[in-house]
Parts: C-alpha cells; sequence; structure tokens
C-alpha cells in the first residue's frame, strides 16, 4: 500500500520554502511531487519599474548566496545595450569576486551536506573556513553578502592590494586541502551516506537540462566558464571536474575538486591585475532598444539574463532570469524514485538547491 | 562543432543567423515550435528558457527560446497574435516549469498540456504579475468576491 508523504514548506529536514510530496511504498520513494512558489517575490516586474541604477541592487537581491553573479550577468547584458567595454583590471576583479563567491557557496554547501549525513563536527568545520572566504569577500568589497562590487562598466571598488590577498587565498586552500576535500573524498561516512543514492543518470541529466555541477557529476562537461567565456575567463587555466557516477558522492567529488580549481583561477588573477581604471562607464548612459542576453557559471550552474529596452527610457522594459536551481529542481523527482525516505533530505540539498532564486 | 546554417537550412529558413547582443538569432519563418524542438532534440542543444514579451497595443506576444549548442547561445524568436502557442513539453521535457510560469505570468495557453497546480503562485490567477493587459479570462474588479483569509 501507498501513502504520501510531504516534506516542507516548514520541516527540519527541508529548512528552505519548498515541499516535496513523496509517495512512499514502505520505507522506499516510488514517485514525488515537487512544489514551490512559496516565497515569490515577484522581482522581474519590480525590476521594470526600477531604473538602470536601482535595478542592480534589486537582482543582487535575487539570491543571497550568489548576490555577486547575479549582478555580474545582468551588468554584462546591459554593457552590451550600452555599447560598454569593462577595462581588463574590472574583469579580474569580477574574476575574482566570483570565484570567492563559489568557494563561499561550495563550503557552504559542504557544511550543510555534512549536517544532513549526521556529521557535525565536519558541518563546523565548514562553516568555520566559509567565515574566513567570507572575511576575503568583506575586504574586498566592505560587504560580507551583498557585495555591491558590479556597476554598468566595471567595478565599484578595486583591490588596492592584490599581493596581500595571496597570504588570504594560500591559507583558504591549506584549510580546504587539509580538511574538507580529504574528509569528503576518503571518509567512510561520507561514502555510506552518499555513494549510491539519488542517481541521476546521464541520459535523464541531458533529459532534464540540468546544469553547473550536478550535470558534471552526471558526465556532463558543461562550463560556461571554458565553453562561452566571459569576463576574463578565456586567459585562466583550469580543469573542469566531471564524474560519471550521478550520485551524491559524485555531485560531492565535483564540487570538491572545483574548490581546488577557483583557488587556481583567484591566484592567477591576482598575479594578472595589471593597474588600471575598474569602470569604463561614460557619466551618463545611454541603452540601446532591444534585448541583450548574457550567461555566467554561477557556483549552481548557468544563470541566464535576457534584458529589453525601450528607447529613451531609464528603466528596463523586461528582465528575465533563469537560475540555476530552476534548471535542477526539477530532477530532483527523478533522484529520488527508490531511494530511503531518510536519504531524501540528502538527495534534494545535493543540487544545492536555491529557493531564493527559483522563486524570484 | 555543428554549423549553424545546416539548422537554417534544415528549417527551411530564407533568413540568415544574426549574432547579437550576446545570442546567435534565428528567425523561423514558417517553421513551427514543436519542429524547431525536435531538431534541437536532433542536434542534441541543451534547453535553456523561454522568454515572454508583451507586444504594445494588444499585438499579441513575443516568446524567444533559448537553447544550448555547444557553448553557443541559440535565440528563435515567435510571436504570437493570441494567447496560444504549442506546448513543447512532450518533446523537451525541460520545458516544463518554464511553461507553466509563462502561463500563469502572461496567460498564455500552452496547447496540448495541463499546467495544474500554479506553478510559482499556487491558488491565484494566470496573467496578473507580468501582463499589462488584462487576460480575457479576468473578472471585473468589481465582481471579484472578498479574498478568503486563513485562519
Amino acid at each position: 500500500m501507498s501513502y504520501k508523504i510531504p516534506m516542507g514548506p516548514y520541516h527540519p529536514g527541508l529548512e528552505e520554502p519548498y515541499k516535496l510530496d513523496m509517495i512512499c511504498e514502505g520505507e522506499t520513494v516510488r514517485d514525488a511531487e515537487l512544489h514551490i512558489g512559496f516565497n515569490f517575490r515577484g522581482i522581474e516586474h519590480l525590476a521594470e519599474t526600477r531604473n538602470y541604477v536601482q535595478v542592480i541592487a534589486l537582482m543582487e537581491r535575487v539570491c543571497g548566496i550568489c548576490s555577486f553573479i547575479h549582478t555580474l550577468t545582468l551588468c554584462q547584458a546591459m554593457e552590451q545595450l550600452a555599447g560598454v567595454e569593462p577595462p581588463p583590471r574590472a574583469k579580474y576583479i569580477r574574476i575574482i569576486m566570483a570565484e570567492l563567491e563559489r568557494l563561499h557557496s561550495h563550503v557552504l554547501w559542504a557544511g550543510i551536506a555534512s549536517k544532513l549525513m549526521g556529521f557535525k563536527t565536519m558541518f563546523m568545520t565548514c562553516f568555520a573556513l566559509r567565515e574566513k572566504v567570507m572575511d576575503v569577500l568583506q575586504a574586498i568589497s566592505g560587504n560580507r553578502v551583498n557585495y555591491s562590487m558590479n556597476c554598468v562598466g566595471g567595478v565599484n571598488r578595486d583591490i588596492e592590494d592584490p599581493i596581500a590577498l595571496v597570504p588570504m587565498i594560500d591559507e583558504l586552500e591549506r584549510e580546504m586541502m587539509r580538511t574538507i576535500i580529504p574528509i569528503f573524498t576518503t571518509s567512510s561516512t561520507a561514502r555510506s551516506r552518499c555513494a549510491g543514492i539519488g542517481i541521476l543518470t546521464h541520459e535523464k541529466a541531458i533529459s532534464c537540462a540540468v546544469v553547473g555541477p550536478t550535470a558534471r557529476a552526471s558526465g556532463i562537461a558543461q562550463d560556461l566558464r571554458r565553453d562561452a567565456p566571459y569576463a576574463a575567463y578565456e586567459e585562466m587555466k583550469f580543469e573542469v571536474p566531471v564524474e560519471q557516477a550521478g550520485d551524491v558522492r559524485a555531485r560531492l567529488f565535483v564540487r570538491a575538486l572545483e574548490i581546488i580549481e577557483s583557488c587556481g583561477i583567484i591566484r592567477q588573477a591576482l598575479a594578472r591585475m595589471a593597474p588600471g581604471e575598474i569602470s569604463s562607464a561614460p557619466e551618463k548612459l545611454v541603452f540601446a532598444a532591444g534585448t541583450a542576453t548574457s550567461r555566467v557559471e554561477a557556483p549552481r550552474g548557468e544563470v541566464m539574463y535576457s534584458v529589453s529596452w525601450k528607447e529613451n527610457s531609464r528603466n528596463p522594459a523586461r528582465v528575465h532570469v533563469r537560475t540555476p536551481t530552476y534548471a535542477n529542481m526539477p530532477a530532483v523527482r527523478w533522484m529520488v524514485r527508490g531511494a530511503r525516505l531518510a536519504d531524501t533530505p540528502l538527495i534534494q540539498a545535493s543540487i544545492d538547491p536555491c529557493y531564493s532564486c527559483t522563486d524570484r | 562543432m555543428i554549423a549553424l546554417d545546416a539548422i537554417r537550412e534544415t528549417l527551411g529558413t530564407a533568413e540568415p543567423w544574426v549574432e547579437s547582443h550576446g545570442a546567435h538569432w534565428l528567425n523561423p519563418g514558417t517553421a513551427t515550435i514543436r519542429e524547431l524542438a525536435k531538431l534541437m532534440n536532433s542536434v542534441s542543444a541543451r534547453f535553456i528558457t523561454i522568454t515572454a514579451y508583451e507586444l504594445p497595443a494588444s499585438e499579441g506576444f513575443r516568446l524567444e527560446y533559448h537553447w544550448d549548442l555547444e557553448g553557443r547561445l541559440l535565440g528563435f524568436p515567435f510571436e504570437i497574435a493570441g494567447n496560444s502557442i504549442d506546448s513543447i513539453y512532450d518533446l523537451c521535457e525541460a520545458a516544463d516549469w518554464i511553461e507553466r510560469e509563462v502561463h500563469e505570468g502572461f496567460a498564455i495557453d500552452f496547447t496540448g498540456r495541463d499546467y495544474e497546480p500554479l506553478l510559482l503562485r499556487e491558488g491565484d490567477k494566470p496573467g496578473v504579475n507580468l501582463r499589462e493587459a488584462p487576460a480575457p479570462s479576468d473578472p471585473a474588479p468589481a465582481a471579484q468576491g472578498p479574498k478568503e483569509v486563513a485562519k
């Protein structure tokens, strides 16, 4: 006999507003339905009522974790309409901020995953390390969450002494290599809780068009930083980690390896930063009528913005946001099929879902 | 790398690809969205999203369909005079949520599929968020009853 177990929108195993209705037989999940929209804010509509300065601050609030990425994607689209090219130094600063945000996001995810595995010590270790990443973000931007770094034509704040950041990045990498990565990749706790569960097959990953680490853990080698480079990523040397198993452990491995790659990218960007301007925006911006699109590889996968402008307007006519969780979350239905009920909180967490992004 | 012109020729479109503001755009001409979706599946393109725009003076809507093909962003605009267009959900599973979202934001009907429950605003009605002109099925404001308040 089957029965339905609702998980969410308020549930200790799922601490964000989202609902998974699971059809179970005994302890086994046979099917699931997903429900979102509990936190809908109508940000796309609000964007049409804000001018080109205000809209950047608004879209920064789409996501708390990827706030920099959202303004980067928006500004890149607006720069195309305004015919502005950011100076090289601004592009490097954008890369450094984007990779620090990836570190911060991946370490945060590692902490939450540890908690769901019942590995509380690791949770504390991850969050202590995340604080250090946030310290670096704060040292650069003055802020811990919404950084206000991006503007049309570049960035608002310079990294005055890039060399001073190198020891901080070295320490971060050392700590991650010493604790998070070996524990996640070799400990029996992590292996027993993650291996072989929540499998998303390669075929299903293609069919669902998943993105980011979720796609790369199912054998899809896609990463916009390499495939459609933006900012100064074309100059960076890095690997795109890909795993084939498609289970929770593969998603964990991909993120662990991406932490190392991100440290390498930050170090390259710091070393290449030449003196110069951080913004090339003219005093008055004029946006061409039409639509511009921009895509960025966020920590969770591809973010895409379509920005449309009407002639002589200060406000965008339309801002459409496609966030990575919006692409990845429908795949959770296939991941939990056949799983044990007790594994479902960890399985849904393994895509690193962001409900704030999804609901907008 | 798959040549974009091969896609254009298969669709039977005379107009060339136009690279503009971050995407490669192709006017699909007489090709339907379902023909396009089948073609995109055949070249292993990854579906990204649909962006809907309301055209001025109730001229209908423009729906921009986006796919990724080997790192290139492809855009296909479809203008619809009325309120409906064929659904591609059965051909492209990834289009499910965005079709539901466009339906509730603009009251556009994707024919050949169901939407219930609504994706982002369950219990609400379609076309009250992003659409300027009221949706055809909207009752006049005076005819609306008082909203129920949860107790």
